[in-house]
């Protein structure tokens, strides 16, 4: 199960290629929607590589997800770079951030760890909301404009669409490749014993900066997306309930599994439209949904899937 | 103003934060030392114990007995909190603990959302009277509450852990678990009871401030992550390291908002977090005592 079968492969992209004209009925709204949930898969699954492969616990994941964004926000809007360029600027320094922090801040376990990541997003939080100047601070910054190539413009949101859940498939696919190569492998070691993987010759915090690494810069690349789609930043979209929010998404879903983590965000990004009436509970039902699957589902709706298909299987077989 | 009466002033504003933070850190070393565990919904207690009060006194009751049952609300929330979420996944790995916490910090901000709403809630101070003067600098009654509860609280904690046969026993779990469980000590009840002590100290924490805030629903992170640096800088299992840490704390705090710049106050804080975190894991005033693998 922990390749998906090629038929599911084709489902899926039939799906996402066919959403906005059938079920999406091409509208803004609704492309919209999964436009959300496309961004915070990508958050999902980047988190999934640093937590759920390499055993990294992270509060502040959305500090890069702020990098992202505000860079693209930044450069587009103040400088008038292409938003490519500026995607890409982002990319690199959340790279850089990650690299420079990854080895002292990996080097923490547990507690300190889960708290040094948490200062970190605080970090970033507090300087977009000191650095006026350059950030809006915490007014906002306004009107960043559509993403756009040389000779098009994403400006229409089913094309932004189709950006958006192309860069999806990207994150997803080169992580399960990331996951399934010695690479992956050896993070799974180190998440399992780290002095046994040492004894072997591995050199650990070099593993660990890496996935980091990767990990803050799939996250900057979902900035970059969600700067775009807003048109508009405020610093309180990239603070620790974002970074709790994500990780509840990651332990929904079934931590350690990539497809797991996608799953729990499109679950938790679309249970609003069901219950928006309800807006008051979703603080509770997220700290219900995690508490419940703490204690009685571990392998989260992944886990039950996969636990489904088996028992299919054997009464296929049997 | 002059030079000095804004220096006192700051002095004052750093006492009651610092106040505010060493009680939150003593909550976390508490259930830390006990249960080895960190719990990231201790903020969430500060802000029931101020808003249960809240919502006491503008019922009518005096304050002495709003005072009184919302430490006890918030003392039984923390123990049934123990004993419902943490006790079921006790063996559970450290992730999945500090996992479970913030899924309670969750639970419990939503509830209190639903319960107290989005709005601001400011509680009235413990005494009426008029500001008081030193050096120039103003003086608010409720901080005096503030210092003085603290000291209170403090002494409590050392009479029981000290003098009490619980206490010691406590103590006991806190050293060695399965010595303790030898001697016929519960560690399960042990950690129920640090849980109690640790709610009630960190709903004391924000009935104490509530005065001088505008308390909400929400306001519980600040407070919890400025307790665990306190905690962190004063040796993570010291209750008078984290004490010495949150006054410091509060008072480097007010000066670098006063003196250096109030935008970058938290960005400077939360630096010096990870800072102490990388170069002195044992704290500032801990023993060079080799990090747990």
């Amino acid at each position: 199960m922990k390749t998906l079968g090629r038929i599911w492969w084709i489902i899926l992209l039939l799906f996402i290629v066919l959403y906005p004209p059938t079920l999406g009925g091409m509208s803004a709204y609704k492309s919209g929607i999964m436009i959300f949930v496309g961004i915070y898969i990508i958050l999902a699954v980047s988190l999934d590589l640093l937590m759920g492969f390499a055993g990294q616990i992270s509060v502040g994941h959305a500090a890069f997800f702020a990098i992202g964004a505000y860079v693209s926000g930044i450069l587009t809007v103040k400088y008038g770079a292409s938003p490519l360029v500026a995607l890409i600027a982002g990319m690199a320094l959340s790279g850089a951030v990650a690299w420079a922090v990854g080895r002292p801040l990996l080097a923490l376990k547990e507690y300190y760890l889960a708290m040094a990541t948490l200062a970190l997003n605080e970090i970033i939080v507090t300087l977009i909301i000191g650095l006026q100047w350059l950030t809006g601070g915490a007014s906002g910054l306004r009107d960043v404009p559509s993403f756009s190539v040389p000779g098009f413009s994403f400006d229409n949101h089913v094309h932004y669409y189709y950006l958006v859940w192309a860069m999806v498939l990207l994150v997803v696919a080169s992580s399960l490749a990331l996951v399934r190569s010695p690479f992956g492998r050896t993070l799974v070691a180190i998440h399992s014993d780290e002095t046994a993987a040492k004894t072997f010759g591995i050199d650990c915090a070099a593993y660990k900066v890496r996935v980091y690494v990767f990990s803050a810069m799939y996250a900057s690349l979902a900035g970059s997306l969600f700067a775009h789609y807003m048109g508009f930043l405020a610093p309180d979209d990239f603070g620790v309930l974002t970074s709790i929010n994500i990780l509840v998404m990651l332990y929904l879903g079934g931590i350690g599994t990539i497809w797991g983590p996608a799953l729990g965000a499109v679950f938790l990004k679309l249970l609003p439209e069901f219950t928006y009436q309800f807006q008051d509970y979703e603080l509770l039902l997220n700290g219900v949904i995690l508490i419940v699957v703490l204690v009685f589902m571990p392998g989260g709706l992944f886990g039950i899937l996969k636990s489904v298909a088996e028992r299919v299987n054997a009464r296929g077989s049997g | 103003m002059s030079e000095l009466s804004t220096l006192v002033q700051f002095f004052f504003s750093g006492l009651t934060s610092g106040s505010v933070y060493a009680l939150i850190a003593v909550s976390l070393v508490i259930v830390y030392k006990v249960s080895l565990l960190i719990c990231f919904a201790q903020g969430e207690f500060f802000v029931i114990g101020a808003l249960t009060m809240v919502t006491l006194t503008s019922k009518g009751l005096p304050m002495p007995l709003a005072f009184v049952l919302s430490v006890l609300i918030s003392t039984v929330i923390g123990a049934l909190v123990e004993r419902i979420l943490i006790r079921p996944i006790r063996n559970s790995s450290v992730g999945n603990l500090i996992v479970m916490t913030i899924a309670i910090s969750l639970a419990l901000r939503g509830s209190a959302l639903l319960v107290w709403g989005k709005e601001s809630h400011i509680l009235q101070p413990f005494s009426a009277g008029k500001p008081l003067h030193v050096l120039g600098a103003t003086l608010q009654p409720q901080v005096l509450w503030i210092i003085g509860i603290t000291v209170v609280v403090l002494f409590v904690i050392w009479f029981f852990f000290e003098r009490t046969t619980l206490g010691v026993a406590m103590r006991a779990c806190a050293e060695n678990r399965l010595g303790a469980s030898l001697m016929g000590i519960s560690t399960q009840k042990a950690a129920l009871l640090s849980w109690a002590w640790g709610s009630g100290i960190g709903a004391l924490a924000g009935m104490a401030v509530a005065p001088l805030l505008f308390m909400q629903y929400s306001s519980g992170l600040m407070p919890m992550v400025k307790g665990f640096i306190a905690m962190s800088i004063g040796g993570l299992a010291s209750i008078a390291g984290a004490v010495v840490a949150g006054y410091l704390l509060g008072i480097v705090e007010a000066y670098t908002i006063g003196l250096i710049s109030s935008q970058f106050a938290d960005t400077i804080v939360f630096t010096l977090l990870i800072i102490v975190l990388i170069f002195k894991p044992s704290g500032l005033f801990g023993a060079t005592r080799s990090r747990e693998v």
